[in-house]
């Protein structure tokens, strides 16, 4: 068993003449807590696309638990959740006819006591039967968050899970996140813009400008190697610099 | 906190075909104007072509009355065969990129022929129930009885089948290449298929520039073969093999196609457009 859940190397993609991703290296070891950080245009989403086999590189492998994509994608992908906070859950669904049909997606039969643990977790059981566009965007949130956790992966992708949410909702997606990885062992790659957000869930932060990896570390060891207080400095520096 | 239970899984096809089977089922129940695609256009087509049938049987009173009115009635029919299998594979994939839902999908380890195949099954319920719509019409309104074709039908049907899924892979694929604007086409492809496919008339009266393409498709053999019937000249299984070669061999290019327009996607990124 592979120590690493995730592994991309030398990540390339240009658009229309734009380098959007210029030879990313990413590690993300079992269990482990990661945020891949860095301002708008800076190749975050790409990356992410392409590590989930939705974007083919131009250049650079991504192997997930040693599968590698995008040959064995459909084994790579029953281990992975992904989630985006500004992605609208499947239209004309109830909450709990959603949730059981990506868990039948990935090759759950019985999904129900599992729907029901996830909608707890949250503190949504109450919205099992509302259909997704009667949700607030938290609560969307939410539910996105219980979809790709359900079937217990090893490793959780979120792009911007708290992005819009009011701070009571995003406290509550962070702390169901962070004893979601606890208690399951899953390793969490996350994308945000809330620097103070990613200091209390990430223990590695990797910072992405003009499609390169420009540092990677735990939060602290990054804001001394730019000679900031914290993520947030670091963060506007680069935003500075990639204008 | 909750400990979640243990996930027994399986890499199963015939739960994801099931999961996205029932995912449509739920698009049409709960869209009443989906309904409109399934029963009420066909029935107002039916409605449409039965009138001008009567109106030539009733006007001529002959033998080409009589040949027009089946024309006309086994045309509109078996031309829902097409109808219904194209519209509800297209819109099908369509109703994915209306809700943003195809990063979802992509991201799953779900098989793009599972999705297709998932589609598809709702697909031929919604068949059963808007071809069974149109030939209770034609039989309660004008007498007609599509099942007087007898045997023959069933191959017939199943060409027709196989194109309509053909066309709209073909769809598909230009929405996978184009975005929106190709949407259209769902509905409007239909519109240059069915007067090349003489689903109404032999061939020879369409101009004579078009005879050859309407040649190359499969449909145009199958109506040739449902109008053989009618007339009483028994069942011309050769005209029947073309179709079925000419049905493969485009099932085949259109799989093609949209595997191609697949990789393309993937290679231009095209998802950011649904996200």
């Amino acid at each position: 068993m592979p120590s690493d859940v995730l592994v991309a190397n030398g990540l390339r993609k240009r658009f229309r003449g734009v380098q959007a991703v210029d030879g990313i290296d990413l590690r993300v070891g079992a269990g482990e807590r990661v945020g891949l950080l860095g301002p708008n245009g800076a190749g975050k989403t790409t990356t992410l696309l392409m590590l989930l086999g939705v974007i083919t590189p131009d250049e650079g492998s991504v192997t997930i638990l040693g599968n590698v994509l995008p040959k064995q994608r459909t084994k790579a992908m029953m281990d992975v959740g992904f989630a985006a906070g500004y992605l609208p859950l499947t239209e004309r669904l109830r909450v709990h006819e959603f949730l059981r049909m990506y868990a039948e997606i990935y090759g759950i039969a019985a999904p129900d006591p599992l729907i029901e643990a996830g909608l707890d977790r949250f503190r949504i059981a109450h919205l099992a039967d509302r259909l997704g566009t009667e949700l607030s965007s938290g609560q969307r949130t939410l539910v996105g968050i219980v979809k790709a956790t359900l079937h217990r992966p090893r490793l959780l992708v979120l792009d911007e899970p708290t992005n819009a949410l009011d701070p009571d909702v995003a406290s509550r997606v962070r702390t169901g996140l962070l004893d979601l990885c606890r208690d399951e062992g899953i390793a969490l790659l996350v994308t945000s813009h809330n620097m103070i957000e990613v200091e209390r869930v990430c223990e590695r932060v990797v910072f992405v400008s003009r499609g390169r990896v420009v540092a990677n570390g735990s939060p602290a060891d990054v804001a001394t190697q730019f000679e900031r207080d914290d993520l947030e400095g670091v963060f506007l520096h680069l935003a500075e610099d990639h204008e | 906190m909750t400990a979640i239970p243990h996930a027994e899984r399986r890499d199963s096809s015939v739960l994801r075909i099931k999961a996205i089977a029932r995912r449509h089922w739920f698009v049409m129940v709960r869209s009443p104007h989906r309904l409109f695609d399934v029963t009420i256009w066909p029935l107002v087509d039916v409605l449409l072509f039965g009138s001008i049938a009567t109106f030539f049987l009733r006007a001529e009173g002959t033998d080409v009355g009589r040949a027009a009115f089946g024309y006309l009635l086994a045309g509109i029919l078996l031309w829902h065969v097409v109808y219904q299998s194209q519209i509800s594979l297209s819109t099908g994939f369509l109703e994915e990129t209306w809700s943003r839902n195809l990063l979802n999908l992509m991201v799953t380890p779900m098989r793009e022929w599972e999705y297709i195949a998932g589609v598809v099954v709702l697909g031929l319920l919604k068949l059963v129930l808007g071809v069974g719509a149109v030939a209770l019409l034609a039989l309660l309104a004008f007498a007609f009885d599509v099942t007087d074709l007898g045997l023959t039908l069933v191959p017939i049907a199943a060409v027709l089948l196989m194109t309509g899924w053909v066309i709209a892979l073909f769809v598909i694929g230009l929405v996978l290449r184009f975005g929106a604007g190709a949407e259209a086409l769902a509905w409007g492809i239909l519109f240059v298929v069915m007067p090349l496919s003489g689903v109404f008339y032999p061939v020879d009266a369409l101009p004579g520039l078009l005879q050859p393409i309407a040649r190359l498709l499969p449909t145009t053999h199958a109506f040739i073969a449902a109008r053989s019937v009618l007339d009483g000249g028994g069942v011309p299984w050769g005209r029947l093999g073309v179709a079925a070669v000419a049905a493969v061999v485009l099932a085949m290019l259109a799989v093609a196609w949209v595997a191609a327009m697949l990789r393309l996607f993937r290679t231009r990124g095209y998802v950011t457009r649904y996200s």
